[in-house]
């Protein structure tokens, strides 16, 4: 096809501002879907992904729309909406030539919606701000327009206005991506070179490749290699997404599509890598691989210490299909042998505990999530510290850095001072501040990593009544004065249950822990002393009492299988129990050393 | 069906009260609109079907027994005769009976019609709580009852009494203790109050309309009702009862050795071997069981299956309710449980709580709870049932 009649494009948005609604009525204009066979919302396709309402892997869609007698091949490209996934929004936005920024315009601009706006600014994308929810009675969309010029600097007098809901305004925002987004410029003459911008794990027919054909030619059975990776595969099957995959014999420059080989490991493709033809004549790498960048590490423990090698199978096989986590053994001298989890961010963490417990039934302790920290020691070599237990000595090592974030808020402007406040007392330190319309704020902070895991995020949306939004990208290393702060539980240090902290918070956030550990840890037949340390100071202590009356009173025949069901059920919560010493320690009890939150999720 | 046993301990559900007290969790139903007749005439079926012949012990319980009439009570009993012989073969046969529906007539009937045993259902000496538990009696109708037992020839009796109710003070308590050893009682048992599932007490609990009594006073209340009965000679042979020596209830003595019984009536359970299974409840369900079985469809509401090493945390667990305590010998006979001292994870357990002071063995072998590990009986049971889990994964070793 002609790269004149084919658009490339995505959509911006935060959730719940209607991504998957437009997309349905997009599709639906264009019967690219029947109706009546539209499951609402055809682009989310995991679980996972529709409860927690986020799109996880970014997934693409080729629709057909007729303009004036001319029909145009529309490629929609999904993006995935969290911070954690930042780099697959970068790839996915790098396929595309012009992307739609979607605002409910009774919200507004959210934080994350801003972070990927800048990233379409910066690939260059062609950005067409759409105000969707207009049926709404509340909606605000020429107030939201003056946000989004505001908050990211582009002209939004000519937003286009639409409710997803309804359909009104749809016809006009597919005629705007043919009128506004430029076509592809790639050379279909020019030897192969394909973009890859995802990859996704099929059961039954291995890894899907993602991919933007930007010169030349793919056809079926043509040899290619991935730059990156050295690898050579043979094109099995090409097709498009309709949604579903129709195979095609050729994809051409400006196309959208899948490449199908035999490639059993999703660690096998990179995203990001160059696809070209195999011993075909040298071209460019295009720009922009970056490997996985582990921000996050949990160390995961069987909650039975004989299912050390199932949870070792369900790591390698979940691996299969996330390639952006990775594991390492490790052993803890409480918990045994588990293995140490290095992750995007934080809800790629829950996304991977889940799927555990979910696809592979496992039953796991996770301990508290840590930042990846620099150490230098006295001989000026510099290593990375996943976890409390791997520091050494204050003695042994000169600096300690921690990674630092830097966190763009937005919230209502009359919630400036109690986040302020929450920025400063989480070691935030002041960039700047905007205000994006009379009512919205736009608060920039030079933040610790440590500090965002911790409870930041949790704080902001509680002082915020939901509505502030926090987005976040690291920005380096810093040193400061960071301790360890050990936990002692029955006399004994649980290293599961320590953490690093920054010296003048280790009391009060040991004294914070300590409280939460006795809310946690259930009553034992005997009295189990809890205690903060930092070194040798101990900085709290406090006593979970001995269980003192505990029985049943009436136990007769008619009753004994519910009665020991009772007691069954009192030890089912042990099912995520981990004996340490003679106490047992719930799984709860390990996040105890995070922050201010309601228990587990 | 397998064939019973004959001498198997028998259990009878009479699932009819006035009306639900505000505590009880006891499958019953209020009597009023019900189809009763219907009810026993499907007893009576059920007892043709299943009932053990010659039962060495027979219980009737409920819901409220003494609330059937005299020819009620009479076929009832007769039809027992008939299936079991029970009159001449059972050596205790206890009825439960509430003050309300206990006199002089009754109490005669039922004890010529073959019962030498009756639990009386007094519950609390405080006009205040009675209302409180919704009970249908007064404090009067208890003592009422209790002299009609005595005229009708029952030598062996039991009271009934719940404490550590909401707002109950413990002096007041121990004065009512007294009230009752007055009587001179041979059996009471006396229950710490429960806040059941499902019943009105547990709700008003959620809604903060009651509130239990702390810990530290309940464990008064349940030590000074063991101080009060042990001194008047009547030791707890079991958390919860209390009698002179040769005045234990022998049918509940049984579930505690983890023995076999058959159960009949609604919601009743059976343990049979390595089964146990139970009635429904409810009257519909078990009623539409009853007549299926006399064509051959029947099959009980549940039933588990008791693996040797389920079945030996059981018996420690039940075992452990009571002065008789455990042989760790018998458990594994009971549990049929193949293995010696050596290899009983049961009996290493034992040992292990033995040196922290939960439990201690008798001179003649038997293990039991200390004064220490009674009050908290049930956090050492979870650890005996905990025995079927590590038996299932023996090998790895626990660090
Ligand atoms: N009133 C109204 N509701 C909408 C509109 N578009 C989407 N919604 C609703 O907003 C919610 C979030 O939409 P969804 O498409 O799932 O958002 P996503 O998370 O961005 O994919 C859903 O309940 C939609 O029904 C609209 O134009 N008007
Ligand atoms: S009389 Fe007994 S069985 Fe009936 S409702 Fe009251 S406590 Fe329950």
């Amino acid at each position: 096809m002609d790269p004149k009649f084919i658009r490339n494009f995505s959509i911006i948005a935060h959730i719940d501002h209607g991504k998957s609604t437009l997309a349905d009525r997009m599709l639906e204009a264009c019967q690219a879907v029947e109706k009546r066979e539209m499951r609402a919302q055809v682009l989310d396709d995991m679980d996972l992904e529709r409860e927690r309402g986020i799109t996880i892997k970014a997934h693409a869609v080729t629709i057909w729309f007729e303009k004036e007698g001319v029909r145009y091949q529309l490629n929609l490209i999904d993006t995935p909406g969290h911070v954690d996934f930042n780099y697959e929004v970068e790839k996915s936005l790098q396929a595309c030539e012009g992307a739609l920024l979607l605002v409910d315009a009774s919200q507004g601009v959210e934080a994350q919606t801003v972070a990927n706006a800048y990233l379409a600014v910066e690939a260059d994308l062609e950005i067409i701000p759409v105000l969707n929810k207009i049926d709404l009675p509340h909606a605000r969309p020429d107030e939201i327009a003056e946000e989004i010029e505001h908050s990211i600097g582009i002209d939004a007098t000519d937003a286009l206005h639409v409710s997803a809901k309804t359909g009104a305004g749809v016809q006009k925002v597919l005629e705007a991506i043919v009128d506004r987004i430029p076509p592809p410029t790639g050379n279909p003459e020019a030897p192969l070179r394909a973009l890859i911008f995802d990859a996704v794990y099929d059961e039954f027919r291995g890894i899907i490749v993602y991919l933007r054909v930007v010169d030349g030619r793919l056809a079926k059975r043509h040899r290619v290699e991935m730059m990156g990776t050295g690898k050579m595969y043979e094109a099995v099957e090409i097709g498009r997404f309709t949604p579903q995959m129709k195979p095609t014999d050729e994809l051409t420059a400006g196309d959208v599509g899948y490449f199908i080989s035999n490639i059993k490991r999703l660690g096998d493709v990179r995203i990001g890598d160059t696809m070209v033809i195999h011993k075909g004549p040298k071209v460019e790498m295009l720009p922009g691989y970056k490997p996985p960048s582990h921000m996050v590490f949990a160390d995961f423990y069987p909650t039975n210490s004989g299912d050390f090698e199932n949870l070792r199978e369900a790591l390698e096989t979940l691996s299969l299909s996330d390639s952006s986590f990775s594991f390492e053994p490790v052993t803890s001298e409480a918990l045994g042998f588990g293995f140490r989890c290095g992750f995007l961010g934080l809800l790629h963490m829950e996304i991977i505990q889940q799927r555990l417990e979910r696809e592979h039934d496992m039953d796991m302790i996770q301990t508290a999530p840590t930042v990846t920290y620099r150490v230098e020691t006295k001989s000026g070599e510099q290593r990375e510290i996943h976890s409390p237990g791997q520091l050494p000595s204050a003695d042994q090592y000169e600096h300690l850095y921690e990674p630092i974030a830097r966190a763009t808020i937005l919230i209502p402007s009359e919630f400036i001072g109690p986040v302020m406040q929450i920025a400063n007392d989480h070691r935030g330190i002041y960039v700047r501040q905007e205000y994006l319309s009379t009512t919205r704020v736009q608060l920039v902070y030079d933040v610790p990593l440590a500090e965002i895991i911790y409870d930041f995020y949790d704080k902001l949306k509680s002082a915020t009544r939901g509505y502030g939004t926090l987005n976040y990208e690291i920005s380096g290393y810093k040193a400061d004065n960071l301790v360890k702060l050990r936990i002692l539980v029955n006399g004994s240090e649980v290293d599961a249950l320590s953490s690093i902290v920054h010296s003048e918070q280790a009391d009060p956030r040991g004294r914070a822990a300590i409280k939460k550990l006795r809310k946690e840890i259930p009553r034992h037949l005997f009295e189990i002393p809890l205690q903060a340390a930092v070194g040798g100071r101990i900085i709290a202590r406090e006593n979970i009492a001995a269980l003192r009356k505990d029985v049943t009173a009436k136990c007769y025949g008619g009753d004994i299988t519910r009665k020991r069901k009772l007691l069954e059920k009192q030890k089912e919560g042990k099912r995520r129990m981990r004996q340490v010493g003679s106490v047992e320690i719930p799984q709860s009890a390990f996040l105890a050393v995070l922050g201010d939150r309601e228990g587990s999720k | 069906m397998t064939s019973v046993a004959p001498g198997t301990p028998l259990y009878v559900h009479l699932p009819f009260c006035v009306r639900k007290c505000s505590y009880c969790d006891f499958y019953s139903v209020v009597a009023e609109g019900q189809d009763i007749d219907g009810v026993l005439d499907a007893l009576l079926h059920e007892l043709r079907l299943r009932a053990p012949e010659r039962p060495r012990t027979v219980f009737l319980g409920g819901g409220t027994p003494s609330f059937f009439s005299v020819d009620q009570l009479a076929r009832f009993f007769d039809e027992l005769e008939r299936c079991t012989g029970f009159r001449t073969a059972s050596e205790e046969v206890t009825v439960e009976c509430n003050p309300e529906s206990l006199d002089a007539d009754k109490a005669r009937a039922l004890f010529e019609l073959g019962a030498n045993r009756l639990s009386i259902g007094v519950q609390s000496l405080r006009p205040e709580i009675l209302e409180l538990f919704d009970r249908p009696h007064r404090v009067e109708d208890s003592w009422v009852a209790w002299e009609a037992a005595r005229a009708a020839g029952f030598q062996r009796l039991s009271l009934d009494v719940i404490y550590a109710v909401p707002g109950q003070d413990l002096a007041q308590w121990e004065r009512d203790v007294a009230t009752l050893l007055a009587h001179g009682p041979r059996h009471v048992s006396a229950y710490n109050l429960a806040f059941e599932e499902g019943t009105r007490f547990t709700r008003w609990l959620a809604e903060g309309r009651l509130e239990a009594l702390p810990e530290e006073l309940e464990l008064a209340f349940f030590e000074s009702t063991r101080r009060l009965l042990a001194e008047a000679g009547l030791e707890a042979y079991e958390v919860s009862n209390f009698a002179l020596t040769g005045h234990e209830c022998r049918h509940n003595l049984n579930y505690w050795a983890n023995g076999d019984y058959v159960g009949i009536g609604p919601s009743a359970a059976s343990k049979l071997g390595r089964t146990r299974f139970g009635n429904a409840r409810s009257l519909s369900s078990w009623r539409a069981a009853v007549a299926g079985a006399s064509s051959g469809l029947a099959s009980p509401d549940w039933s588990e299956t008791l693996t040797p090493p389920k079945s030996l945390g059981e018996t420690w667990w039940l075992g452990l309710r009571t002065r008789r305590g455990v042989s760790a010998h018998a458990a594994r006979a009971t549990a049929e449980w193949s293995g010696s001292d050596a290899n009983d994870p049961a009996l290493a357990l034992a040992r292990e709580l033995a040196a922290q002071g939960w439990l201690t063995q008798q001179p003649a072998g038997g293990w039991t709870l200390t004064e220490r590990g009674l009050p908290v009986a049930d956090a050492i049971a979870r650890r005996f049932l905990d025995v079927e889990e590590s038996v299932r994964a023996p090998v790895e070793a626990r660090e």
